[in-house]
């Protein structure tokens, strides 16, 4: 087969018909163009918004929940077994809310290969006092280090250093919302009384901001050893274990299987957050229709322009196919020529897509939700680029398979004869 | 005997829309090497059908036909594009440029669709066959610039480019004026002396026709004289 002069015919038609064949490519151009924005920019914005949740939200989270005894002793009592129990008023049980053998379990979870990371930590409901009212506040003990690794504990620090957590002895950083509201500046001391009423002074080091007001309002953090000290506890003390897995979709089976091995609550990323995935799922698919839709369309535009071509050239292939051609190297010139708009209108395409996505990354976006962000999120996968690539291929192709079979079936003797 | 070049034997054929009027009624003819043939008859009786059943274009007919020795009846459509590349020449009353080439490649492109010479050897034998019909000053420019005569010309030296059995003409003539139908004429006169090629010229100008070695005349799809 000879392809140099298939090649050669195809450019020449196209050459004689390019202003044509040029919109044609323009319209490609412009579909894959938007189709890369819009799904670089949503998937961007996905990523951000997801990430306002996955950030900070362990994969399993394991603890002990106040609630009331599964075990009611008229239950376990062998004499009332075959009697139906009536128990009234149950309240929950003043249980600890330790978990047992902290120690242990956080050797066995570092040692399992399907977790990325642990990160121990204490959860207490503590007042702020200032002056003559009291503040009501979360004190989370945490590891800081495992922290800022796991849940980008780093990023939503707004004034100081996280490490000084670590480095300055009682220190603590407050929620942005809670030091607004005890007028306290790094460097303060404010006193902290825990719900069994002890009292003790902290150092601020710095302040916190989620994005979440509700939440600033009352989170503030210190080291897992002060929150250990503010209680009173021994330093194998933690409410909270929050592990991070390798693959999020493990999470619900693994959170099942931890809480039967450790006897404590669970809770996995899906139960705690079942809202985001169909967010990010509807975002995604609405990027996907909106971009083949384009696509589509210029396709349409391809198979007009290959359309009238074929019409315009119906001499042109009956003399080909008198002179020797055979209908497949008629059907070939007219699929290179589609292929050739799909193929340059998209290489076009994917260049100024990417432009446009540069472009959508230097807008300024900034809100008070979101610290870190300074600029509209883009999200420079390639796999767009190769998705955009074979979608102009695949639709040029159909856009032109139709006209080159109808010109591959031309009859040279109806053309000529009709003549 | 000279070699055989085209053979036919009880060709018939029907058109079929909207009824079923025979067109060819057994025809049977051969046209020997070297031999300048016209097919005469009157408007409707079936030259221009039987040329094109002769051509290989047109399929749909019963009876056996032999390109140089081959037979070609019902072999596949590839095979039929790769005899007429082959073996026959084609020129129709329009010429059948393609505009978007230059007249040299227009000439070249059948040769480089057999692929049997190089690019640059096919261009060589382009230009010889130009120089042969005298519009090798033409070569460089556009088919749309020429005149009706010049464009005729060109069409002709397309259907030498590769030295086919047989040229086949449909009425090559009926859209020039006398003085370019004479010159037409000439050239193909001067390739049936001069170069022994095959011709096969549907006409329906006696004129032309009385100078050729034979004539074929048809009536009502059949043949009446040979």
């Amino acid at each position: 087969m000879n392809y140099k002069l298939i090649f050669s015919i195809s450019f020449s038609l196209m050459k004689a018909r390019w202003r044509q064949t040029l919109v044609a490519a323009v319209g490609v151009t412009f579909s894959i163009t938007m189709f890369i924005a819009l799904l670089s920019f949503m998937t961007g914005l996905n990523g951000l918004l997801d990430g306002l949740i996955l950030n900070r939200t362990p994969h399993v989270r394991i603890y002990n929940d106040i609630k009331p005894s599964k075990y009611q002793p008229v239950n376990l009592s062998g004499e009332y077994k075959q009697s139906h129990n009536f128990i009234k008023s149950v309240k929950s049980a003043s249980g600890r809310q330790e978990i047992y053998n902290s120690a242990a379990i956080l050797d066995m979870l570092r040692k399992d290969n399907r977790v990325t990371g642990v990160a121990p930590k204490i959860i207490a409901p503590v007042f702020f006092n200032a002056g003559t009212i009291d503040i009501t506040g979360v004190i989370n003990g945490i590891d800081v280090q495992s922290e800022s690794t796991l849940f980008h504990f780093n990023d939503y620090i707004i004034t100081g250093k996280p490490i000084d957590l670590k480095n300055v002895p009682n220190s603590i950083i407050l929620g942005k919302g809670v030091a607004e509201k005890l007028l306290a500046d790094p460097g303060d001391v404010v006193q902290v009384t825990t719900s069994q009423g002890d009292i003790m002074p902290l150092k601020v080091v710095g302040y916190f901001q989620s994005g979440l007001q509700d939440f600033d309002k009352v989170q503030c953090y210190t080291s897992i050893n002060t929150a250990q000290k503010l209680l009173g506890k021994p330093n194998n003390y933690l409410t909270d274990i929050q592990v991070k897995l390798t693959d999020l979709n493990m999470a619900p089976a693994v959170a099942k299987e931890y809480g039967a091995l450790f006897q404590a609550d669970t809770e996995d990323i899906q139960t705690a957050n079942s809202q985001f995935e169909t967010g990010s799922f509807i975002r995604t698919l609405i990027s996907y229709s909106v971009g083949i839709t384009l696509l589509i369309v210029a396709g349409f535009g391809i198979y007009n322009i290959l359309n009238m071509m074929i019409y315009e050239k119906m001499d042109a292939i009956a003399i080909m196919k008198a002179t020797g051609f055979c209908g497949s190297d008629v059907n070939r010139i007219f699929i290179v020529i589609a292929l050739s708009i799909g193929l340059f209108g998209g290489v076009a395409g994917l260049f100024l897509g990417f432009g446009v996505s540069v472009i959508i990354d230097q807008i300024p976006f900034r809100t008070a939700a979101l610290p870190t962000i300074t600029t509209f999120p883009v999200n420079y996968n390639p796999a767009y680029y190769f998705i955009g690539a074979i979608f102009s291929l695949v639709t040029t192709y159909f856009a032109g398979y139709f006209p080159a079979r109808k010109a591959s079936k031309v009859d040279p003797v109806v053309i000529i004869r009709g003549k | 005997m000279s070699e055989v070049i085209l053979q036919a034997s009880h060709i018939n054929k029907s058109f079929h829309d909207p009824v079923t009027i025979p067109v060819l009624n057994d025809v049977s003819m051969s046209v020997n090497k070297g031999e300048f043939v016209s097919v005469v008859g009157r408007s409707g009786c079936g030259k221009s059908t039987l040329l094109y059943v002769l051509s290989t274009m047109d399929t749909d007919y019963e009876g056996q036909l032999w390109i140089d020795q081959q037979l070609v009846t019902n072999q596949k459509e590839k095979q039929l594009a790769r005899i007429r590349n082959e073996k026959i020449g084609f020129v129709f009353q329009f010429h059948y440029l393609l505009n978007e080439f230059s007249v040299l490649r227009n000439v070249m492109l059948p040769g480089l669709k057999l692929n049997r010479y190089s690019e640059q050897e096919t261009e060589h034998r382009a230009m010889e066959r130009l120089k042969m019909l005298h519009i090798d000053e033409l070569a460089l420019k556009n088919a749309n610039q020429l005149s009706g005569g010049q464009k005729q010309r060109v069409a002709i030296a397309r259907a030498l480019i590769n030295d086919p059995a047989i040229i086949m003409g449909d009425e090559p003539t009926g859209n020039l004026d006398k003085k370019n139908g004479q010159l037409v004429f000439d050239i193909f006169r001067e390739l049936s002396l001069q170069y022994q090629q095959t011709l096969l010229i549907v006409t329906h100008d006696p004129e032309f026709a009385g100078n050729t070695n034979r004539i074929i005349e048809m009536e009502d799809g059949r043949i009446i004289r040979q």
